[in-house]
């Protein structure tokens, strides 16, 4: 005779394992929707990390980016304000001189050339700008002021024109002065140029400028020139004197053009460098994007799992209890 | 005398009827436990000189579906197997880490990156190098732990393998021991339906180490083979020897000398490959962890150690540094030998020359490693070619991969995805094992003792009791008829 029958284990292996199914897919359900993202990332991804992690990368150095771009930024506007300084500096001398074209005093001269001297200080002083520790003109010796103090160029100044009895003789000797390796080549303490700081993916900000950059060397000479009247050069020759100053104020004007130049490339720059930041922040903002669809659990989905779930065990409890109770020895009195 | 046999007959079916309630009574009450077989009492009718003399009792039954229990038991092996390897997989992967954990290998060589693009934005900053420095530290450090977490996950599988052959060793006795008892109770003609329950038990413990094929012999005797067809009971217990090894680096492998395999009754038999008698079950799972998945593993971990290494070791990448001196990432101190793969991840240090805390100094990093003296500040030249080097692509030295130009970020996704994909097949056949088992175990239970099924004999016992009961008094007052007739 076979006899049908079900092993009392049976009935309670798979309540047990349906439970401990239904509970577990709960868990997750419930994680996914407080976190947001899948409990089992490689199964979500099917085991192909490679986009999100170049995603990840991506984000990290942009961070990075940021960073860099904004202090290239810092580092072009000090150069760019310094410019700006210079160029109104030599304006406002280089017209008193030209409008005092005829009327050329000995008194005139004096104060034009302490008005250069003093000018001279001020330049030197915003060349040597350190705006959040870093010289700006110093190139890559970035820890180093690029220029000494102007008494210190003027005494240098003097002695190279020591001798010189016309105007035309200490032009050239303080141009010789600034041309030289010995002469403003060792005046100037920084080094080469800056290396150009990564601001964006393959692209870099082109720092390169410095004290040693010819437009700035000139509007010095053209100070240096000046201060050097004040400095008693050509004493007791009015008329050379008058001359120098002639020859400061022109250089002073003819460097003009070269500063305008110079600024405008440092405006571009910063221009590169103002764009770059813009990408770098819209490109973040749509890699964040994709990184959240990427890596993330559909909420509504989830939610609707875990009602889906919540139902199907409170209906496994209520069959345990119910079947639990069904059971031959309570009928049997 | 026909009364007389009615009464024979109806005391045998008392007699019948106890032995029922009794074998009744101890199915209840092992009702939940495990390896219990369900008995029922074989009846028959006796006859005597050619008439029916009541029943007997032609013995206990023991119930157990054979081919199921050995469906069941290779189903239990075969998940072994399974959950052996998946565990390690997934172990692998936690180790090595995942997009979403913050200290996975991915993320310490993003950071990296992200540390020498700002410090080629501000070379001078010291906060920047020293930045460089820490997350270098950090990258290698995970790879070093990746390394320790699976060599200790081999020495783990080492040690288990010891504790199983153990168990099979002292199991294989007991069932031995159990065989030579059944013999003697056989004869005997005694119930020894609970020693078979035993020694099934016993077996079934095995059965998930590997995976075995019980052969019956006379005398309910077993004989135990494995499924590769190595003999593990047959008349006497084979000696399963194994030597555990305390300590496991990453250049240890059976191969070469150093680990042990498994030996029985003194002979080497393989652990791995087609002609190996013990697979199939977590032994073998244990193996195969120990002596072929933690040591692809570290390969290819070793494999990205060593990429590192070597990009950062290009002698055009830093003219201060002395031919065959060590790069930016050392073996240990030292420059990296390429017969030395085995085992870099976790040996790999950064040159104490850029260290302040062995001595070395931050500009270093920014200068070059064999540089004196410290250089313009704002030179970041060094810094975009330390990049430009950990980015570049190149050809990857270590075998093991196909062949490509690839990027170390490239190199390292591909790791993780490659860990993680093995995670994910490892995971799919552990549930197909599992679902197998589970299947196979829930037919067992349906064959198993069945309170409902107890109760409705027990009904009908009762029954059978009162009947016979009834006949012996009616037989009574049937002579007692007789013995009146007498008076």
């Amino acid at each position: 005779m076979t006899r049908v029958s079900v092993g009392d284990a049976s009935l309670a292996n798979l309540l047990a394992r349906q439970g401990a199914q239904l509970r577990a897919g709960v868990n997750r359900a419930a994680a996914e929707i407080a976190s947001g993202r899948p409990t089992d990332i490689g199964q979500a991804l099917r085991g192909d990390f490679s986009p999100l992690l170049a995603l990840d990368a991506s984000l990290t150095r942009l961070k990075a980016y940021a960073r860099n771009a904004g202090e290239a930024g810092l580092y072009a506007a000090s150069q760019q304000a310094a410019i700006r300084g210079l160029s109104s500096l030599a304006s406002g001398l280089g017209s008193t001189i030209m409008r005092s074209k005829d009327l050329v005093t000995p008194a005139q001269v004096d104060v034009f050339g302490s008005d250069a001297r003093g000018r001279l200080a001020s330049a030197i002083g915003m060349l040597n700008a350190q705006p959040a520790g870093r010289a700006v003109f110093s190139g890559m010796a970035s820890g180093t002021l690029p220029l000494g103090a102007a008494e210190d160029m003027l005494d240098a100044l003097q002695t190279a024109a020591a001798g010189a009895t016309t105007a035309s003789q200490v032009a050239s000797a303080v141009a010789d002065w600034f041309s030289s390796a010995t002469g403003y080549g060792a005046f100037y303490q920084g080094a080469g140029p800056l290396t150009s700081p990564p601001i964006a993916p393959g692209e870099t900000a082109d720092l390169s400028v410095t004290a040693n950059d010819p437009v700035i060397k000139e509007t010095l000479m053209g100070f240096a020139l000046g201060a050097l009247l004040d400095r008693g050069v050509l004493f007791g020759v009015p008329e050379e004197r008058a001359d120098l100053a002639q020859r400061a104020g022109e250089t002073l004007q003819r460097s003009q053009d070269g500063r305008i130049t110079l600024a405008a490339r440092i405006g571009t720059v910063e221009a590169q460098i103002e764009a770059a930041t813009t990408r770098n922040s819209a490109e973040e903002t749509a890699l964040g994007i994709l990184r959240s669809e990427q890596g993330s659990v559909d909420p509504y989905e989830a939610a609707t799992r875990l009602e889906e779930l919540r139902s199907q065990l409170e209906s496994l409890y209520l069959i345990t209890a119910r079947v639990s109770r069904l059971s031959l020895v309570d009928y049997l009195r | 005398m026909s009364i007389a046999s009615a009464l024979n007959s109806a005391l045998s079916g008392l007699t019948a009827t106890s032995r029922r309630a009794e074998i009744l009574s101890s199915n209840v009450a092992n009702a939940v436990t495990p390896g219990y077989a369900r008995r029922e009492v074989g009846l028959r009718a006796a006859v005597l000189g050619g008439t029916g003399q009541g029943v007997s009792i032609s013995g206990i039954i023991r119930h157990v579906d054979k081919p199921l229990l050995a469906d069941r038991r290779l189903a239990q092996a075969a998940d072994a197997d399974r959950s052996t390897r998946a565990s390690f997989l997934a172990q692998v992967e936690r180790t090595l880490g995942t997009p979403d954990s913050p200290g996975s290998l991915a993320a310490r060589l993003a950071a990296f990156d992200a540390a020498l693009v700002e410090a080629a934005g501000r070379p001078e900053s010291q906060a920047k190098l020293g930045n460089v420095l820490a997350t270098a530290k950090s990258l290698i450090s995970g790879m070093a732990t990746a390394t320790r977490d699976i060599q200790t996950a081999r020495m783990t599988a080492d040690r288990q393998i010891a504790e199983q052959v153990g168990l099979l060793n002292s199991t294989l006795r007991k069932v031995h021991d159990l065989n030579v008892d059944l013999q003697s109770f056989t004869g005997a003609g005694r119930d020894v339906s609970a020693l078979l329950d035993e020694r099934q038990r016993l077996v079934d413990r095995i059965a998930s180490i590997v995976p075995l094929r019980e052969v019956e012999r006379q005398g309910n005797q077993i004989a135990l083979f494995t499924l590769g067809g190595a003999p593990l009971l047959e008349g006497n217990p084979v000696e399963i020897g194994f030597v555990s090894t305390p300590t496991i680096t990453a250049d240890m492998t059976q191969a070469l000398v150093g680990l042990s395999g498994i030996t029985l009754n003194g002979r080497p038999v393989e652990t791995s490959g087609p002609t190996s008698p013990i697979l199939g079950g977590s032994l073998g799972a244990l193996f195969a962890v120990r002596d072929d998945l933690a040591t692809g593993a570290q390969g290819k971990l070793d494999a990205m150690a060593r990429d590192l290494v070597e990009r950062f070791a290009d002698p055009a990448l830093d003219p201060t540094r002395a031919p065959g001196a060590p790069g930016l990432f050392t073996d240990a101190g030292a420059a990296f030998l390429p017969v030395d793969e085995a085992g870099i991840a976790g040996r790999l240090r950064i040159n104490t020359a850029v260290d302040p805390a062995e001595g070395g100094a931050l500009f270093r990093l920014r200068d070059g490693l064999g540089a004196a003296t410290e250089g313009p500040p704002g030179d970041a030249t060094l810094l975009n070619a330390l990049h430009g080097a950990l980015t570049g692509t190149r050809a990857l030295a270590s075998g093991g991969f196909p062949a490509g130009l690839r990027s170390f970020a490239g190199l390292t996704a591909e790791i993780l995805s490659d860990t993680a994909s093995r995670r994910l097949s490892g995971e799919a056949d552990q549930a197909f094992a599992s679902a197998r088992l589970n299947a196979l175990a829930d037919l067992e239970a349906q064959n198993g003792i069945d309170t409902d099924q107890e109760m409705q004999s027990l009904l009908t016992i009762e029954k059978h009791y009162a009947a016979n009961a009834r006949v012996i008094q009616t037989v009574e007052e049937l002579m007692d008829i007789l013995i009146r007739l007498g008076q």
